[in-house]
């Protein structure tokens, strides 16, 4: 049975390899290749994918551990959905979903209408090519399909901490995400060879890097989510280089969506946007690659070979040496010199993608430095969160300046004067909230007050904007999803400095007993016991959390103690108000009677994660929701 | 020189000073965050070190856990061949014991103690943070493959 598998799933691999050179043949303009058709050939290329997808998910459901891959990676007492997300909780696995994510972009690309047929068959050749590498890329070095000579009787099992059911949706949302923008790669290459950058190629690449842009939002979000609840280290950012390495595309994608726009509207800045689209997509290339080599260290790290490694940078590589040759040689033809004003809408965005690009070369050089240095020098070091904060704080002032103002002003040359006082109330209301605020919290950090001033002045506008009647009283469409998202950026920003400034922290040595003080709240030790689930044994700590003598509620911080592989995580205990977390995380050190107990006070979590899911809706709505046509003129 | 030319030279020169103090700000920045990391030995030869914020890793020396007060710990960590004392005060993590590897973050003082306000988390019993390895290495006590 295995080995019918074994052959049956590696021929579908091939079956798609193949599919995807004819397919990308079609790049050269010629009669032969034109048959069989672009969606024919798409269709082969996503169902043996699928397929093969199916058959991996298959074998994990059945725990078929004559294959190396479910051997090393799952456990016959893994709970159902574990076995599940297990498919892509390794390297070839993860692989396989990547390439089925780049199959199906291809897919959907290629049933698209309104689009030109030569420039449809270049952009799925241009994706085709790059399918045809990943597939013989998981064939040859990482196939998944592998079997074993020895008969395992059960496998090694998943790391625990990869067991949540947040991690089950985490890589693939973030892989959608980075995949997206795989096709925007492959649309702005089409758009160098046809020399058709222009106002519908816009237009065309809009959904697109929306939708890529808000599941790569949504993705980075849940691992922050997960970071939060599962690590049990009460924060949610911690500038680890896996995180700066999923930000990076992200803060290129943010400059480039902008950049779709400016040039669907008003025909500028090709050259740029090009740049941008290439440049996302290597840094998506080296978000996952980077992740997963082994050369970071952490729980994203799988299993690391240097040749897989190797190839992925060789691919980096050759994708930045071909697309900028291509470009250098046709970016002068697919500029078109149109003006704009120079106090307009369009330096405003203009201003902001530098500032990004600053931003960008931060966490890029944060995250690399030590690398370097270990690699050339040999020497360890790790880069301090703070260097991150003090650095992009300033530039993150002047940013949402930026983002207040840019909508605001038209198109064409606007008096910037005029602006400010039609802006008067808007600008004097977030004044007086931001001294309320700064007096009331005793706030007296110049960043952070000024942080917090302009986060306002951007939520109010942008929620006065949606809001927005014409002359005969009837509410007229807006741009909705630039405004939600807007605000949500504000509301995240201000989320993420009164958490950072606010932020308090307990530690106590505790016995069943003990009352224990955060605060107002007093937190009883009430009782410790011992739990048995079916993948793991916990130690359960109970605490009754009193305000005043009444009782709140009752926190259970965990420890597991899995035993396949054998490992020991904490599991932390939060409850959520509106304004403010209280997050309780137990250990238990060897050699010790009583347990350690960290309690948290983390304001305005809700508010912090309300922010980014508003960011995250916007980005869905501008993806399908034609742009109204506020403050057009 | 074509005036084409020439705005297209002032406007590339201004942009290149203008990045370059840029990169020059971030670079200042970076390398007042930089927190390097020592194995005993190779601590005791950088005495100048003293004061400054860095990481410490190696194994827990045996017999050399002391829980004093509340939450604060004492214990030594060693490479096999040079020892350093530190004192914790705050959470230790589920796996930490005598005789496992274990990074700390914190001050190395003139009196050769180490106070160390963070004990870096790891979760898999069996994982030997990459650095731990590298300093037993150098020490000749590495037992691994």
């Amino acid at each position: 049975m295995s080995l019918y598998i074994f052959y049956i799933s590696n021929f579908l691999l091939l079956l798609c390899l193949t599919a995807s050179l004819m397919q990308s043949s079609k790049i050269i303009n010629n009669k032969i290749f034109t048959r069989p058709g672009v969606i024919v050939l798409a269709y082969v290329q996503l169902i043996s994918i699928l397929l093969s997808f199916l058959i991996l998910i298959y074998l994990f459901l059945t725990s078929d551990f004559n294959f190396d891959l479910v051997y090393f990676n799952s456990h016959s007492e893994k709970p159902l959905i574990y076995k599940f997300s297990g498919v892509w909780g390794n390297h070839e696995g993860s692989m396989l979903l990547w390439i089925l994510i780049l199959v199906l972009f291809n897919f959907l690309f290629a049933l698209s209408r309104r689009i030109s047929e030569r420039f449809k068959e270049i952009t799925v050749a241009i994706q085709s090519i790059m399918i045809f590498g990943f597939v013989a890329f998981l064939f040859l070095l990482s196939n998944p399909f592998a079997l074993n000579q020895n008969n395992f009787f059960d496998g090694i099992g998943l790391n625990p901490i990869l067991q949540d059911p947040l991690l089950a949706i985490h890589p693939p949302v973030l892989y959608v995400g980075y995949v997206g923008f795989s096709l925007v790669f492959s649309l702005a290459i089409a758009g160098l060879i046809t020399k058709e950058v222009d106002q519908k190629w816009a237009t065309i690449v809009k959904p697109w890097v929306f939708s890529a842009w808000a599941f790569l939002t949504a993705g980075i979000a849940l691992g922050s989510f997960w970071a939060y609840y599962e690590l049990g280290w009460g924060g949610y950012w911690f500038w680890d280089p896996v995180e700066n390495a999923s930000l990076m595309p992200w803060i290129a994608a943010t400059a480039l969506i902008h950049c779709v726009l400016i040039l669907q509207k008003r025909n500028v800045m090709q050259s740029w946007t090009i740049i941008l689209a290439i440049l996302t997509f290597s840094l998506s290339l080296v978000g996952t690659f980077l992740v997963r080599s082994g050369i970071l260290n952490s729980v994203h790290t799988f299993a690391s070979d240097p040749e897989r490694g190797l190839f992925i940078l060789l691919f980096i590589f050759l994708i930045l040496v071909f697309s900028f040759s291509l470009f250098a040689y046709n970016s002068e033809k697919i500029n078109k010199t149109s003006s704009m004003g120079l106090i307009s809408r369009g330096t405003g965005i203009q201003v902001n993608n530098w500032l990004l690009i600053t931003i960008l070369t931060i966490v890029f050089l944060g995250t690399m430095y030590p690398l370097a240095t270990d690699l050339l020098l040999n020497k360890s070091l790790t880069v301090g969160p703070k260097y991150y904060s003090t650095t992009i704080a300033p530039i993150i002032i002047l940013f949402l300046f930026f983002m207040f103002i840019s909508p605001r002003l038209g198109w064409t040359d606007t008096k910037l004067y005029k602006i400010i006082i039609q802006l008067r109330y808007l600008i004097i209301t977030s004044l007086t909230i931001t001294l309320i605020i700064s007096l009331y919290f005793e706030l007296f950090n110049l960043t952070e007050i000024l942080i917090i001033f302009f986060s306002l002045l951007l939520i109010i506008s942008s929620v006065t904007a949606s809001i927005n009647f014409n002359k005969q009283n009837i509410l007229v469409r807006t741009n909705l999803g630039q405004n939600l998202a807007h605000a949500g950026f504000g509301i995240l920003m201000m989320a993420v400095v009164s958490n950072a400034v606010y932020s308090e922290e307990r530690i106590y040595n505790a016995k069943v007993g003990d009352n224990l003080q955060l605060q107002k709240y007093i937190f009883s030790f009430d009782k410790i016991e011992q739990v048995e689930e079916s993948n793991y044994n916990s130690l359960k700590a109970y605490f009754l959390m009193k305000k005043d003598g009444k009782l709140i509620d009752t926190f259970t911080p965990e420890i597991r103690f899995y035993s396949n592989p054998p490992t020991i995580t904490s599991e932390a205990s939060i409850l959520h108000k509106f304004f403010s977390d209280i997050y309780l995380v137990m250990n238990v050190p060897q050699d010790q009677q009583s347990i350690s107990v960290r309690m948290h006070i983390k304001p305005f979590m809700t508010i912090l994660w309300l922010g980014t899911l508003m960011i995250i809706i916007g980005g869905i709505i501008s993806a399908f929701i034609r742009i109204g046509r506020f403050n057009e003129k | 020189m074509s005036s084409l030319v020439k705005s297209r030279l002032i406007k590339f020169l201004l942009s290149l000073i203008i990045v370059s103090i840029a990169v020059l700000i971030i670079i200042f920045n970076l390398r007042d965050n930089i927190i390097y990391f020592y194995g005993p030995t190779e601590l005791l030869k950088n005495s100048d070190k003293q004061g400054q914020i860095m990481r410490l890793g190696g194994l827990v020396s045996v017999d050399s856990f002391q829980n004093e007060a509340d939450s604060i710990f004492y214990f030594s960590i060693t490479d096999g061949d040079n020892e350093i004392d530190v004192k914790y005060e705050g959470i230790l993590p589920n796996l930490f014991a005598e005789d496992k590897g274990v990074v700390v973050e914190g001050v190395y003082m003139n009196d050769g103690r180490f106070i160390a306000n963070k004990v870096l988390a790891k979760h898999d019993e069996n994982y030997m943070p990459p650095e731990v390895i590298e300093t037993l290495k150098k020490s000749g006590k590495w037992q691994g493959e």
